[in-house]
């Protein structure tokens, strides 16, 4: 396969699972917000510890010091001043998706090009619109994933598509528990309170987990718990240990022909973060630190990512041995 | 006809395709007349709008601006149809298929034995002026002795009634995705208009064009092994969703220059598993472009390194390198000549009369009767340039005057043709527009052209100019499989 295809499928995997993320998180900071925190108005750090998440934290600053009173769900989920906001990044998605056309069906492209245009229409954000607009992009996503995976040949572009969904999968895990690993600390308050429960059920539903905790685990909602089950269940499709190994089975289908030299580096990272991650335990994590611990991995992350690009993506033949005999 | 569509359609000058001189219906829109009849604008409207939906959800548009929320605009897409009837298709198929063998044996002499020029057939300065005449072409041929494997002429039906050939189109001509996509949007919302004794299908394009693409494969190579590749400038042209479909119908991977490499003389593609050896580029990037080390150096949409492989004969090109000097504006003014000499034979397809300001007995022509000629750029496309004489002002046409003084290679004149016109709806009724068709022809071991072509449609009112780029819009193309007994469409149940 062609290696910009490969590298194009691998971001359009990742861009859809970025903004169907971010979808989620937007919808369940604003039932929060509304429920637990007298109003939308009130909302404002948290929204804040949300965009700090999706990466865009300097944008948003010089974004209201030049129009104080935006609000920050808008900045989020439409801003285009934000080049990770919902928005921008369902339009970069589609940008790759147009330069790999031809590898996707014609169903998956009109799905994420209706997307695209219905997005485009929108004006700014009025945010009771929010939970209907985040739920609309939320089963627009699923749809073209649904459609990938229905219309689109299982070959190699669909292995990079699918290692880009998870890599990206893995790293919004790590931000969503990241917005709230102050409530595991030792000195702070309300640990255990109802405050607490009510933050970590929220966490639970903006990775679709809530309904999985409650069958799995009849325990009382602890930081511990909801922590554990993100990073470790092997069976919750959300989690860091089924992401990782997820991504690895797709790297290796993907790599079959991938000269060793070549595809070694980043496969190499992927199975050390398994073999860590099946090693460990949550009360180990904890003792550590949970923000240091998540730290580590978006580190490790990126090491996968940077080694994918720059030996099978971007890797320059060296000279006369790397053409066929 | 419909009291409320067509009323107030009122002929221009020039044929109408639709309608006779007396305002009855021809015999071959009679069928499609009557279905039409049935819609009220209100139909109308709706069957529009859901052409246009589809287009926007197809993605088949073009950027305004080019940001990310850039304003994307569809082609206009026209809903009545064009029908070429199954006779005059015939003619039309057999005389683009004889100018296309003429203009490929044309090609190949030009750049190896010019015995059209020692013998005086077109002169040697109207050749190797034409500014796409490529040095690195001379004393080789490509696979086949083929040049001009996609052609594109633009036919018009002219005052008379016969169509003539208004131009043709050998370097990268474009345009023939719309005419799959019309087809199938009209499919879509106006199923109910479709004759029963049938429209040639289109869809045999892409299978027709890989074969081609394999038919000139380099000789050392198994036509089971062929690796060919669509080459696009990029994902920023405006016509990257053609370049994007095509690989796609066809399952050969699209690539830009950057996804390939030349190493001793042979192409490679870059891929997650190596290098892999390329046999065939169906190329939509213009020869200068093509190699930074042949032609401009400053491309980075090329292949370091093509040429060479192409002259060694480890890699085909499509079209030709060097292709567009039989499609330069100077030279169409001799095409029937080069038919007859190179073919010995009488030329199906007419030109349309041109005069080449470079020969001194025309340009006095040209000069003196500016006012009532139309005078083309040689070597532009898309429409630009080009100066409507009964249309321009004193002013436009003096600076003219001068710029054919000081660069007579650069202009033709043609007579301003009243081609024909076809109902074409505006907002909220029908009026008569100007229209072209511009059928595509492939040629491998045979030639084939493609039943129908690209009804390009000037949808500004007085307008002659088709092109998309000048505010142009296309129309679904019919070719009719079986005239029947009176020339026109029968239906024994007008209303299934």
């Amino acid at each position: 396969m062609l290696s910009r295809v490969a590298e194009n499928l691998y971001w359009l995997g990742r861009y859809l699972e970025r903004a169907e993320n971010m979808a989620r998180m937007a919808h369940v900071e604003y039932l929060t917000s509304v429920e637990g925190g007298g109003g939308p108005e009130q909302s404002g750090s948290t929204w804040d510890a949300l965009i700090a998440a999706s990466g865009a934290r300097q944008a948003y600053f010089t974004a209201r010091e030049a129009e104080p009173e935006r609000a920050p769900a808008d900045f989020l989920v439409l801003g285009w001043d934000n080049p990770n906001s919902i928005r921008s990044t369902l339009a970069q998605a589609r940008n790759v998706a147009r330069t790999v056309r031809g590898h996707v069906s014609r169903e998956v492209w009109e799905e994420l090009n209706q997307l695209h245009l219905y997005l485009s229409r929108r004006e700014t954000l009025v945010e009771s619109d929010l939970f209907d607009l985040c739920g609309e992009i939320k089963r627009r996503i699923e749809t073209v994933f649904g459609l990938y995976d229905n219309t689109v040949l299982f070959d190699e572009g669909r292995d990079w598509f699918r290692c880009g969904l998870y890599l990206e999968r893995a790293d919004m895990t790590t931000r969503v528990l990241d917005t709230k690993y102050h409530l595991l600390l030792p000195e702070a308050s309300e640990v255990g309170g109802p405050l607490d429960r009510f933050q970590w059920t929220a966490i639970l539903k903006s990775v679709s987990a809530w309904e999985a905790f409650r069958k799995t685990d009849i325990a009382e909602i602890s930081g511990r718990r909801v922590a554990g089950m993100l990073l470790f269940r092997p069976d919750f499709p959300r989690s860091i240990l089924f992401c990782t190994r997820a991504l690895l089975r797709h790297y290796r289908n993907a790599t079959v022909d991938t000269p060793r030299a070549q595809c070694v580096h980043a496969e190499r990272e992927i199975v050390l973060l398994e073999m860590d991650l099946a090693a460990l335990t949550v009360e180990e994590v904890i003792a550590g630190g949970l923000h240091e611990f998540l730290d580590g991995l978006q580190t490790r992350f990126g090491a996968i990512d940077h080694a994918t690009t720059e030996h099978i993506f971007r890797a320059l033949p060296d000279g006369a041995s790397a053409v066929p005999a | 006809m419909s009291d409320e569509l067509f009323a107030g359609y009122e002929l221009l000058s020039g044929p109408d395709e639709m309608f006779e001189a007396n305002g009855s219906v021809r015999p071959a829109y009679r069928t499609l007349g009557e279905r039409l009849r049935r819609w009220d604008t209100q139909e109308y409207l709706l069957r529009q709008s859901r052409a246009d939906l589809a287009l926007l959800n197809a993605g088949i548009t073009f950027t305004v601006y080019s940001d990310d929320r850039g304003t994307e605009r569809i082609f206009p897409f026209s809903l009545i149809p064009r029908i070429v009837t199954a006779g005059e298709w015939a003619h039309i198929e057999a005389g683009l298929s004889q100018r296309v063998r003429a203009l490929n044996l044309f090609l190949r002499d030009v750049y190896n034995e010019q015995r059209c020029i020692s013998d005086g057939v077109v002169p040697a300065d109207v050749v190797f002026g034409a500014p796409d005449y490529n040095l690195r072409m001379v004393d080789f041929a490509p696979p086949l002795g083929v040049y001009a494997h996609i052609a594109g002429c633009d036919l018009v039906r002219d005052g008379s009634g016969q169509f003539v050939v208004l131009e043709d189109n050998l370097r990268t001509p474009s345009g023939v995705s719309y005419v799959l996509e019309n087809r199938t949007i009209m499919v879509r919302v106006a199923p109910d208009l479709f004759p029963r004794r049938g429209v040639a299908p289109v869809n045999d394009y892409p299978g027709r064009l890989l074969s081609m693409l394999i038919d000139v494969r380099p000789e050392h190579v198994d036509a089971a092994e062929v690796r060919a590749v669509v080459l696009t400038p990029g994902a920023y042209n405006s016509a990257y969703f053609e370049h994007a479909f095509l690989a796609q119908q066809m399952g050969i991977p699209l690539v830009e220059g950057s996804d390939l490499v030349a190493h001793n003389e042979t192409v490679y593609l870059r891929s997650t598993s190596g290098l892999e050896p390329v046999h065939v580029i169906y190329r939509r990037v213009d020869d200068a472009f093509l190699d930074p080390l042949a032609f401009r150096p400053d491309s980075v949409l090329g292949v370091a390194g093509l040429m060479d492989a192409y002259r060694a004969g480890r890699v085909s090109i499509v079209n030709a390198v060097g292709a567009g000097v039989a499609d330069d504006k100077v030279v169409y003014r001799f095409v029937p000549e080069i038919i007859r000499y190179f073919l010995d034979e009488e030329p199906l397809l007419p030109n349309v009369p041109t005069y080449a300001a470079v020969l001194p007995e025309e340009r006095g022509h040209i000069l003196e009767h500016l006012r009532e000629l139309v005078v083309k750029p040689a070597n532009a496309s898309g429409g630009y340039g080009v100066v409507i004489g009964p249309q321009a002002s004193d002013d436009e046409l003096a600076r003219l005057g001068e710029a054919i003084e000081a660069d007579p290679r650069n202009w033709i004149a043609q007579p301003l043709l009243e081609f024909s016109t076809i109902p074409t709806f505006l907002d909220d009724h029908v009026a008569p527009r100007r229209a072209d068709l511009r059928p595509y022809i492939l040629t491998g071991r045979s030639t084939w052209v493609l039943p129908g072509g690209l009804t390009r449609v000037a949808l500004r009112e007085g307008s002659y100019v088709v092109n998309s780029s000048q505010g142009g819009g296309s129309k679904d193309t019919w070719v009719l499989t079986d005239d029947g007994e009176d020339g026109g469409v029968r239906d024994a149940q007008p209303g299934r």
